[in-house]
């Protein structure tokens, strides 16, 4: 019965599933670095990508800008509300011994980013149309689609420079600091107000990105954005806490499993499949698949 | 003496509220509406109250046992289990429509809560809600899909019996919390939530106290599930396994003050309040005034509203 | 009469209800060993936090070089040229050893001077050089002990705290430790240093407070307070 089954159509699922991944896998670096600074679960993270989405919809329709030249306004402009966010909102509230709080307060950003973007923007889905939309590259019989692919490049282009701020300037170490032991930080005079600031503009800078890959590849609507919370989650808890790479490979796996399991099993049971393995994951390792536990000193 | 005031002045507007049936037209005045809708929010607040006012575990999973509830009570139903004149309203129906809940929550509820902390019960919780959603909705006939189960509507005659077990559960759920608080198991899991490793080297089995309190709000969740399945007469994802009945007791419960018996009545009376105010005069845009009120309350107020008159407790 | 470089007057610190510090008076003069000995509890690393700003004082003020520092933040306070080494050590287990060397000189003050105080940093401690590249949780207790070190002097600091620096280390390396301390104090650095281990500590400095309950309970020369009966009696006796 499985005769349909070419090896052309494995590689295929295999790399539309990398392919998306890299998307959740760009969302959970953020995650990442917010909770490896403030311990706060940011759930807004999804509605924020599909609020890049809308932007980029808008710059496009409106003011006729290739997605792919919003890159740096959207990327700025994202990085600057994640700064935002962060002074508005999580300033006075990390200080907070109750994490709960932190929690709530991105539950209701997520509440208020969704349904402004339903009253703005009606909840119909949106997609974008360009003359490179449904154009694609082969590459040895395979058809990779072009607004994927670039999608992909952007993510790996992004991870790369978050990498490198993190491993190489002094700014990204404090951040790696601030991470392990925030007591620590501030005694050799790390600002954790600042290292919190920069950890969310990235978090949030890279929804940006996420957000344009997205709405040139899939159709999106308002409400979409908390699966994609729950799917960024769920590639974290995958790649363990405090590793840009796992974090991306977390996403990768996902998106993998996703593609897969949606074939062989039908659509809408991929969700519980992802949700199954999520909850193991929790209860069997829950500090990652990928990681080796660090001992602390 | 003095603990019996509290407990009288309850039980005397619980009284007092059930009369009100009798002076207000139940069909065409929007308070007794109003008001059954405020119990069934009080029901869920105390519940939630339950595991994070007195254990300090955040639970994103009350849609989900509030749909465990409804769907046990179609599902019962439907499928004419006891053969029974009558499912409508039947106890023995909503008492299992409350246990089922509970036998997931215990399922769930061992192994998240004796591994996992705070950040991550939050999540496991809410990834179970979505596991049920995606059962829900591609259940087939077992579910009913996305449309549901619809249940034979022609019952219905009046409202009251909808508002006396609302007002009914209502009163149920604060006096376990009361009870909860006084009693032994209570101060297990104030001593949980103020200092876990103190709590168990003190030689409180916290793991037991905090799957009893889950149970618990599991079982008040999945009663008042099967109360409003009797209420909307079609069991749906989409009325049930929304957010909505997670973010809402959660907003109720912090805007009240958590961790106390009367926080939760008062924020549910008073959201209660501003959603129908807000839904009624801003239709549409009203759900954006729960995202600011949430993080509003948050920022300024993330002890409630109990708190500022009764400073210090 | 000598330059005061720290001054702490009538400092009070509470955890909640809980009084810590009652009422601690001290000064470290320019160019000295000042040591702050006590039992375990007494008040001594409350008081250095509270210098270094983790802890808010209830009362009293502490001034650097005749200026208030009472209530600034951590970062503030590191900036102006107060340096803590903390208690166990506090370094940042994941990076490697020469990140958090950097790290220490993090500081807007001292930040223009990595390279140099790299290069001083190593031309100290050469075996910080020989594995700047490890990760710095891999190192044994000595070692990271005088990465610590290494690291708050990258802040470039007008004056160094140590809390507890000979703890958990073997008996060897404590002597070696102390060493240590001499020698950046013969350099020029002035030093406040909590110990437990009170005779090494009485040793090598200057000047000694004996801390009890939250209170100074006793002052008096290095030597001079070694000799006291009290302070044998108490403290020592037990000790050795």
């Amino acid at each position: 019965m499985f005769d349909y089954l070419t090896f052309g159509l494995l590689a295929q699922l295999f790399i539309n599933g990398i392919l998306f991944g890299t998307m959740y896998g760009l969302a959970a670096i953020g995650l990442s670095l917010i909770f490896g600074t403030m311990r706060i679960i940011f759930l807004s993270q999804g509605a924020v990508i599909i609020l890049m989405a809308y932007c980029c919809y808008w710059l496009f329709t409106l003011f006729k800008i290739d997605p792919y030249l919003s890159i740096p306004i959207i990327g700025l402009a994202a990085m600057v509300l994640g700064a935002g966010i962060y002074q508005g909102l999580f300033r006075r509230a990390v200080k907070m011994e109750d994490k709960n709080i932190t929690l709530l307060i991105a539950v209701g950003l997520m509440f208020l980013i969704e349904n402004l973007m339903a009253v703005m923007w009606t909840p119909n889905p949106r997609s974008i149309s360009t003359g490179y939309t449904s154009s694609s590259i082969p590459v040895g019989g395979l058809a990779i689609s072009f607004t994927r692919l670039m999608g992909f490049v952007m993510a790996m282009l992004s991870t790369a420079g978050v990498t490198l701020f993190l491993k190489r300037t002094l700014v990204g170490k404090a951040v790696r600091a601030a991470s392990e032991d925030i007591e620590a930080a501030r005694l050799v005079g790390i600002s954790p107000h600042w290292v919190n600031t920069i950890a969310f503009a990235i978090g949030i800078g890279l929804c940006g990105i996420a957000g344009i890959a997205l709405s040139t590849t899939y159709p999106f609507d308002p409400y979409f954005g908390f699966i994609f919370s729950l799917k960024a989650m769920i590639a974290l808890a995958l790649g363990g806490l405090g590793s840009v790479f796992g974090a991306l490979l977390g996403g990768i796996i996902l998106g993998t499993l996703e593609s897969w399991s949606s074939f062989f099993i039908s659509g809408g049971w991929a969700d519980a499949v992802s949700y199954g393995v999520f909850l193991l994951v929790l209860l069997f390792k829950p500090e990652g698949l990928l990681v080796r536990s660090v001992k602390k000193v | 003496m003095k603990n019996l005031k509290p407990i009288t002045s309850v039980v005397l507007a619980t009284l007092l509220l059930g009369l009100i049936p009798f002076v207000s037209d139940s069909e065409k005045s929007y308070l007794v509406y109003f008001l059954f809708l405020t119990f069934c929010h009080i029901v869920l607040t105390q519940g939630w109250n339950l595991v994070a006012g007195y254990t300090g575990q955040v639970s994103l999973g009350t849609h989900a046992f509030f749909a465990l509830g409804a769907y046990t009570t179609a599902m019962i139903w439907r499928a004419d289990l006891f053969s029974w004149e009558n499912y409508y309203f039947d106890p023995v129906t909503m008492i299992l429509s409350g246990l089922v809940p509970v036998i997931f929550a215990l399922a769930i509820g061992i192994p998240l809560l004796s591994k996992l902390h705070g950040d991550y019960f939050a999540l496991g919780t809410l990834g179970f809600g979505e596991i049920l959603k995606v059962v829900c909705i591609k259940g087939g006939q077992f579910t009913g899909g996305p449309i549901g189960i619809m249940l034979p509507s022609s019952v219905y005659t009046t409202m009251r019996p909808h508002y006396w077990t609302a007002l009914f559960l209502a009163f149920l759920a604060t006096g376990v919390v009361y009870f909860m608080t006084k009693s032994r198991v209570g101060l297990a899991l104030v001593a949980i939530s103020e200092d876990e490793t103190a709590a168990s080297s003190s030689g409180i089995y916290i793991l037991k106290y905090k799957v009893l309190a889950f149970a618990i709000s599991a079982f008040l969740s999945g009663l008042c599930g099967s109360l409003y399945a009797y209420y909307l007469f079609q069991v749906s994802p989409e009325g049930f396994l929304i957010l909505r009945w997670t973010l809402y007791p959660v907003l109720m419960c912090v805007i009240g003050g958590s961790g106390t018996v009367v926080g939760p009545i008062l924020g549910s009376l008073l959201m209660t309040a501003v959603f129908t105010v807000t839904s009624i005069y801003l239709p549409g845009i009203h759900p954006i005034f729960s995202g600011i009120i949430i993080i509003l309350v948050m920022l300024f107020m993330p002890n409630g509203i109990i708190r500022l008159w009764k400073k210090g407790v | 009469m000598e330059n005061r470089l720290l001054e702490i007057k009538d400092l009070h610190v509470s955890y909640g209800s809980v009084c810590a510090l009652w009422g601690v008076s001290l000064h470290v003069p320019e160019g000295s060993i000042v040591a702050l000995v006590g039992a375990n509890g007494a008040g001594k690393s409350t008081l250095l936090k509270t210098i270094a700003g983790m802890n808010r004082p209830k009362n009293g003020s502490i001034l650097f070089s005749g200026k208030h520092i009472t209530g600034l933040t951590p970062e503030a306070v590191v900036n102006a040229g107060i340096a803590m080494v903390p208690e166990g050590r506090k370094l940042f287990a994941r990076l490697t050893v020469k990140e958090n060397l950097e790290l220490g000189g993090y500081i807007p003050r001292a930040r223009p001077f990595i390279q140099k105080s790299l290069e001083q940093a190593y031309e100290l401690f050469p075996l910080l050089k020989t594995k700047s590249n490890q990760i710095a949780g891999s190192m044994s207790g000595g070692e990271q002990q005088m990465l610590a070190i290494a690291r708050s002097m990258m802040s470039r600091p007008t004056i160094l705290m140590l809390d507890e620096p000979s703890l958990g280390l073997s008996p060897l390396v404590v002597k070696m430790m102390f060493e240590l301390v001499e020698e950046l104090n013969r350099k020029g650095m002035t030093i406040l240093l909590v110990e437990q281990n009170i005779y090494q500590a009485l040793k090598i400095s200057h000047y000694a407070y004996v801390i009890k309950t939250g209170k100074i309970v006793l002052e008096g020369k290095g030597e001079q307070l070694l000799s006291d009966p009290e302070v044998q009696n108490a403290y020592l006796g037990t000790m050795e």
